[in-house]
């Protein structure tokens, strides 16, 4: 029935699931390609316009004319690739299986109730894979083993923080500074002393707002991609900033 | 030869779901993620190594290998193409050049008095920055080519029934 309160459902769904795409890390064409469906789903013509913290939608049934407009907040949330992959599946069942909008929203809660991967098992697969960035650069054995160590103490100081919501920026500082006066230590022995000391903060790369930005500025988002992209270079910066200061500590 | 590339793409394999496991991918996902990290880091050390070709387009040829096999893999696994390849290219970021670079700034900046070694490390700085930054872009743009190139195949991986 495609009344005034359907309509306004079928918006508050579309929001929230553009909202939390865009969230967990999504670069915008794909946001705005999903929501279109989705929304094409239901016979409502979807228009996004879209920014770092918040988007608007204007959803238009295109079988009473009736628009509903609507200002949201984008979702503060971790990357997450498991709901990227679940949520475009989504769109594409919903249009191919002609779902209900019930059937739909039930759908996505499920998928965002999924459990995602354990923290510990991430903090040792994050320090494993710094100890074989350490290996591909030509580290040493106590190199390696420096470096598992230093990231793991970095990346559990970085969950940690997280959780008690500190700024991301700080974050990255902190947990840059830690990993790398660890991995100082690599100084006191006989071993590849450089090359322990530039794997240790690269955990911290953010790659995925890098790739996001230029797929953004390439295909014509380029305030979102400058965005990201500015994002992106400030937490380089603050990398830089916390291995810098343990470089001029133990200079 | 042969260990030594067998090695590189055991630990770039590694290096690739680690970091991807950042970002929580699919479990379904890990198996391709590796599989794409060895392929890239493998061609890239060959052709660094053996065809003597320099970094950044070493890294260009690999960034547009991982791009262009994440669009089958994809398909295999029901995922998105950036959710194989972003990971897969993270063991490919020079970081030796980025700490060169951070290295060269801090000496740059205790030695300004000096002429001759504020020179040396101003000319460190800006030749690994430049590396840095030119590697990070050529990885990006080889791996997202082929998006660019097949728009209507690469936005369609997770759909179920066509």
């Amino acid at each position: 029935m495609h009344d005034r309160e359907w309509l306004l459902r079928v918006s508050r769904l579309l929001c929230d699931y553009s909202s939390h795409l865009m969230g967990c890390g999504v670069h915008t064409s794909r946001v705005v390609r999903n929501t279109k469906r989705l929304g094409l789903a239901f016979d409502v013509y979807v228009t996004l316009s879209t920014f770092q913290n918040t988007m608007s939608i204007s959803a238009m049934d295109m079988i009473t004319n009736k628009v509903h407009s609507e200002i949201f907040e984008v979702e503060k949330s971790p990357i997450l690739f498991s709901h990227n992959t679940e949520l475009s599946a989504l769109s594409w069942d919903a249009i191919d299986n002609k779902l209900t909008v019930e059937e739909i929203e039930e759908k996505y809660n499920k998928i965002l109730s999924k459990h995602l991967l354990d923290p510990k098992l991430i903090l040792l697969m994050v320090s494993l894979a710094n100890l074989s960035f350490c290996k591909l650069f030509g580290g040493d054995a106590i190199s390696m083993l420096i470096v598992f160590l230093a990231t793991a103490f970095g990346f559990f100081l970085k969950q940690v923080m997280t959780k008690w919501m500190c700024n991301n920026y700080m974050t990255i500082f902190a947990s840059s500074f830690i990993a790398s006066i660890i991995c100082s230590v690599s100084f006191l022995f006989d071993c590849s002393s450089d090359i322990c000391m530039a794997t240790s903060v690269l955990y911290l790369i953010p790659g995925v707002p890098l790739v996001n930005g230029v797929i953004d500025i390439i295909e014509g988002y380029t305030l979102m991609g400058l965005t990201r992209l500015i994002n992106c270079s400030l937490i380089i910066l603050f990398i830089a900033v916390g291995l810098g200061l343990t470089l001029i500590l133990i200079k | 030869m042969f260990v030594k590339i067998i090695l590189d793409c055991f630990f770039a394999s590694i290096a690739g779901c680690g970091f991807g496991a950042i970002s929580n991918p699919p479990k379904r996902a890990f198996l391709y993620i590796a599989i794409l990290s060895a392929m890239g880091h493998c061609l890239r050390t060959i052709l660094m190594s053996y065809c003597k070709l320099d970094i950044a387009t070493s890294s260009l040829f690999a960034g547009i290998l991982i791009g262009f096999s994440s669009l089958p893999f994809s398909k295999i696994s029901y995922c998105t193409a950036t959710v194989l390849y972003i990971p897969a290219l993270l063991p490919m970021i020079p970081g030796k050049y980025a700490y060169n670079t951070i290295f060269a700034l801090i000496s740059f900046l205790q030695n300004t008095d000096d002429k001759v070694l504020s020179s040396k490390y101003m000319d460190d700085l800006l030749s690994n920055l430049m590396i840095t930054s030119s590697v990070i872009f050529v990885l990006a743009v080889g791996a997202t080519m082929p998006v660019f190139l097949f728009p209507n195949k690469a936005y369609q991986m997770t759909r179920r029934k066509k």
